[in-house]
């Protein structure tokens, strides 16, 4: 199979001063190499096959954002090897960056006073797409959303669900061969949520595009992703099928029962020991229920879960 | 299976000087087109920036009314460099003024984004923001310029003019190094807007002779931070006849070589920060 992208052994350490309290504290931070050393990716290995969608998951810190800084190019490792389209993306960012598209953290990397055509023209001669690629690309654009009502409209004056699509269709439109999304899809309505992820599994289709997605929507990953890899406090935990780790939360909920006082009581259930209806007859006996909710399991809680539970992939 | 596959690179033009030019020009025109529909805010930002010239001039006036000439230099030799360094200053207003921005946005982490494009960072970061206001400035500068030029009397000759020009684009390379080294520090240290408002204010030093200071500050404003190359130094070789200074002569090669150091400098700050937060 074709690889996309290799990890090997990948390790990431940052060096932060020990701050000391105080403004002789502040002073002595001045003079002081007193560097604390913390690994926000440790020994990471990873293969992912060209037109994969790869669901990255893991809690806030857990190293997501720094192993996709990695991959294009803005950070180098402290040890380990990366190839990115067989490019080493730190020593070659330039290049790098022509082959590949990235969405960052909701932040719009359009130009925020052009109208979105602007700045896909900018964009083209920036990639040098030829015209007729490029025609090709907006007609696909048009096939899988309707872009008009935000092609001649500035950035600046979009909605927060408009200016995402246009930060995705911005992303793809030099047609890279992989492409990261840092969650698409947060704070967007559900609607919202379903024109972007139908939007990339087509591009993922018609273009083969590798997609790596970061993600603490589940939904997102049920929608557009087979395999996940999962990270946590910089190690890689679970790399497999979706059907696998459903097979984790899928057995899991949280039940929420508002109890006499109005205070809330939490309890994670374990649907393959116990049942629900019996937990809350038994609560029922010894105080009066008011109101009672089941969640399903959130993806930190699954890894968590995961987690606890070692590395079962 | 570990083997990762190349992308065939196509026989693709390099990323030139002919395409960051146009690119700047593409760039340029749109954000022109998107700044004339908000007309207010135009007008506004342009009588503010003649206010601020006209004032500094008024005081500039009231100074020389009563002190008729500073070590050997008289009323028109100062408004002839007052003129000088307000065009010199005019690139860094309009073409570079997105420096001051850098701070907030390497602390917020938006200064990720330059870094996903296949081009030069710093360019792509500079050629986002065109200053208007640095337009009223220069046609301010010019005719400061021409009137100290006329009444000087200085002849115009084909080797003036290019004289003129070449110290003039000296003169600014100087001020943008100065302002690029100091937007720079904020990739290592917290407080960088204060570096970045005391070199500026330092620019207010290029409109005075640097032999009126002394000791100390002469070799600081030489040396150290080169407010004097921004119009001093390379003003004597419009103004002098004969004995013009080894330091004039030195100043283009000094500016292209400060400014590649600044560009280094800043490079270095995008290489070595660690982008923390997502």
């Amino acid at each position: 199979m074709e690889n996309a992208i290799v990890m090997k052994n990948v390790c990431k350490e940052f060096k932060i001063l020990n701050r000391h309290e105080g403004l002789k504290g502040s002073i002595r931070d001045l003079f002081s190499r007193d560097y604390k050393t913390i690994e926000a990716v440790k020994d990471v290995s990873l293969e992912i096959a060209r037109g994969e969608i790869i669901g990255y998951l893991g809690p806030n810190g857990a190293g997501k954002s720094t192993t996709i800084k990695m991959m294009t190019g803005v950070l180098e490792p402290t040890s380990g090897e990366i190839l990115v389209n067989g490019l080493v993306p730190y020593k070659e960012r330039k290049k790098n960056s022509e082959h590949i598209g990235v969405v960052f953290g909701q932040r719009s990397q359009l130009w925020w006073s052009l109208p979105l055509i602007e700045s896909f023209k900018l964009l083209r001669d920036i990639y040098m797409v030829p015209q007729k690629d490029y025609e090709e690309m907006l007609e696909l654009y048009r096939s899988l959303v309707d872009i008009e009502p935000i092609l001649h409209k500035p950035v600046r004056q979009m909605s927060l669900g408009q200016r995402t699509l246009s930060d995705i269709l911005a992303a793809f439109l030099h047609n890279p061969p992989i492409v990261f999304l840092d969650e698409p899809t947060i704070g967007l309505d559900v609607s919202m949520k379903d024109k972007i992820r139908s939007l990339i599994a087509g591009l993922n289709e018609q273009k083969n595009t590798t997609v790596i997605l970061t993600t603490h929507d589940m939904g997102d990953v049920d929608a557009l992703c087979k395999r996940i890899v999962i990270i946590d406090e910089g190690k890689k935990i679970y790399d497999n099928d979706i059907e696998h780790l459903k097979s984790y939360f899928g057995s899991y909920r949280t039940l929420r029962m508002r109890l006499a006082d109005d205070t809330w009581e939490e309890r994670l259930i374990d649907e393959s020991r116990e049942d629900v209806m019996d937990v809350i007859m038994k609560k029922q006996k010894e105080q009066k229920i008011k109101d009672i909710q089941l969640q399903e399991i959130s993806t930190e809680e699954v890894i968590k879960k995961i987690y606890e539970g070692g590395n079962r992939s | 299976m570990s083997e990762c596959t190349t992308i065939n690179e196509s026989k693709r033009p390099r990323r030139g000087l002919r395409f960051y030019a146009s690119i700047y020009r593409k760039i340029l025109v749109q954000d022109l087109k998107s700044k004339m529909s908000y007309r207010a805010d135009f007008v506004i930002s342009t009588i503010g920036m003649i206010m601020t010239n006209l004032s500094g001039f008024v005081t500039f006036l009231i100074l020389f009314k009563n002190f008729p000439s500073i070590n050997g230099w008289d009323y028109h030799h100062m408004l002839f460099l007052y003129g000088f360094s307000l065009i010199a200053l005019t690139p860094v207003q309009c073409f570079f003024d997105n420096n001051w921005n850098l701070r907030f946005q390497v602390q917020s982490g938006d200064f990720i984004k330059y870094c996903f494009r296949p081009i030069n960072v710093f360019f792509y970061f500079m050629s986002e923001v065109f200053d208007v206001k640095g337009l009223g400035q220069l046609a301010f500068g010019i005719g400061t310029l021409v009137y100290a030029w006329v009444n000087i009397g200085i002849p115009v000759t084909p080797w003036v003019i290019v004289k003129l020009v070449l110290f003039l684009l000296t003169a600014s390379l100087f001020m943008i190094a100065i302002m690029n080294a100091a937007a720079a520090t904020c990739f290592w240290i917290i407080g960088s807007g204060y570096v970045m408002v005391i070199m500026f204010r330092f620019k207010d030093f290029a409109k005075y002779p640097s032999n009126i200071f002394h000791g100390v500050f002469r070799i600081l404003f030489t040396f150290v931070i080169p407010i004097a190359f921004v119009a001093y130094y390379p003003s004597l070789a419009i103004l002098e006849s004969d004995n013009i200074p080894v330091l004039t002569w030195c100043a283009p090669a000094l500016g292209l070589l400060f400014f590649y150091l600044s560009y280094k400098f800043w490079m270095l700050g995008v290489k070595k920060y660690d982008f923390t937060g997502s």
